[in-house]
């Protein structure tokens, strides 16, 4: 994002709307200015949303490749290419009554990097999702981010965006039920390595008899699940057969 | 996309705050739903006057558009957020009546939404927990605030926004009512609970 100088009057009323803080007033040609810190910025469009600003000042120029990669993972009005949806995941388990992608004895793991509000480099994404793949986790095609993996046998990122910045990015796996503890350690290890936070979730098919046996697993790997969850209530059709 | 997913709280005032999202599956029930959609946006707007907000990313949120919009609308996700158990039971209870066919998520407490399926005749499918915030979390904002901004999952609602509002409440220049609307409508898919914000503004001000 970009603040016209010119039109700025200095008011500093989109300031507490930046999602990352990245706007500060400067002194430009004898008067003061707003400023967008670009190394800062994420391209999240929040600022130009709010129309808080009284003269228009704030615009998003077209951004090139790599920067272009901060405003698709930012901003949740601008479609993946990847999965043809605005945010920054995929369907997951929202729509698993008819897609069957989470069956019994199997989980998904979305770790949502910079999460929440604080912002990720792609570098400390791939610290993670190179953690993540020695463990030998299947990584979702579908995910946006896997789709700027160069190689998803070792989760390594494309080079060019290793120091853009996302409001967040969404590593998403899946991993048998019997590696699931292992997966979840080397999460609570590499979180000791980066220089961001990541919220984790723990996606799994209820039995038939209501157990949910990954959440056991979960709190062995010293995980504490949170009481509020997103529950699929199963009203999809035509619904999924276990195989 | 896990936006409704990692909301913070206790248990009291996450009882308050409830969110139904619905849509079809791309390559499976995708093609075809706009008219189940209409139709379901129809069904949610039996209960607009209990609703804290409503939308989608594509439409806007309930400050931006508006039912009748939405019940016309080409529409793929359904967003509804609820303050109390009643409502979103009722809701539930028709849309299973009405057998659309397109997947129905709940957030919100588990034990509540488990017992609710079952008063509904449902059973839970597929459940994502959260399994908490990991890392530098040094870098966070004080709870109280990450309370209210993360009932915004793609963090369009700045913690920076929050402490500025609270200030404004706190010098008399807003009330804690207009605080929470301006919060919320920052948040484009319409899941931000502003009855909740407001409750929790109440807590953490000396506003009204």
């Amino acid at each position: 994002m970009i603040i016209d100088k010119e039109e700025c009057t200095g008011c500093e009323a989109c300031h507490p709307y930046c999602t990352v803080g990245a706007i500060t007033t400067v002194e430009w040609e004898g008067k003061s200015v707003s400023e967008v810190n670009q190394e800062e910025c994420v391209e999240c469009g929040v600022c130009l949303r709010s129309e808080v600003c009284p003269t228009d000042a704030i615009f998003m120029p077209e951004l090139e490749w790599p920067r272009s990669i901060r405003a698709a993972f930012s901003n949740p009005l601008i479609p993946h290419r990847i999965t043809g949806i605005g945010g920054r995941g995929t369907e997951e388990m929202k729509t698993n009554d008819v897609t069957g992608r989470f069956r019994l004895g199997v989980a998904g793991v979305p770790v949502e990097m910079g999460r929440p509000g604080v912002g990720t480099t792609f570098r400390d994404l791939q610290t993670v999702s190179m953690a993540l793949a020695k463990v030998g986790v299947e990584f979702e095609p579908q995910n946006p981010v896997t789709a700027i993996m160069v190689d998803t046998k070792t989760g390594k990122i494309n080079e060019d965006i290793l120091d853009e910045k996302a409001l967040s990015a969404i590593i998403e796996f899946t991993v048998d039920n019997d590696r699931l503890k292992e997966a979840l350690k080397t999460l609570k290890e590499v979180s000791a390595q980066i220089n961001t936070v990541f919220s984790v979730g723990l996606i799994s098919r209820v039995g038939g008899d209501g157990t949910i046996p990954t959440v056991a697993i979960a709190k062995d790997a010293g995980f504490s699940p949170r009481p509020n969850t997103k529950t699929n209530v199963g009203l999809g059709k035509p619904l999924m057969k276990e195989v | 996309m896990t936006h409704t997913l990692h909301r913070r709280g206790d248990i009291e005032s996450l009882s308050e705050d409830y969110v139904m999202l619905i849509m079809p599956a791309r390559g499976v029930n995708f093609d075809g739903s706009e008219e189940k959609m209409r139709q379901i946006w129809e069904v949610i707007s039996h209960y607009e006057g209990e609703l804290p907000n409503f939308g989608n990313a594509s439409n806007g949120n309930s400050h931006r558009t508006t039912m009748e919009v939405l019940k016309k609308a080409t529409s793929m996700i359904a967003h509804a957020v609820f303050k109390d158990r009643e409502t979103l039971k009722a809701c539930l209870k028709e849309l299973k009546e009405r057998d659309f066919g397109i997947s129905v998520v709940i957030s919100g407490l588990y034990e509540d939404v488990e017992r609710l399926c079952t008063e509904v005749g449902l059973s839970p499918h597929t459940v994502e927990h959260s399994l908490g915030i990991h890392g530098k979390t040094e870098r966070l904002p004080d709870e109280n605030v990450l309370e209210i901004s993360t009932m915004c999952g793609h963090a369009m609602v700045s913690p920076n926004l929050v402490t500025h509002l609270v200030a404004e409440i706190d010098e008399g220049k807003i009330s804690c009512e207009e605080a929470a609307k301006d919060l919320s409508r920052m948040c484009d898919c319409g899941i931000f609970n502003p009855y909740r914000a407001e409750r929790l503004l109440r807590k953490m001000t000396s506003g009204a």
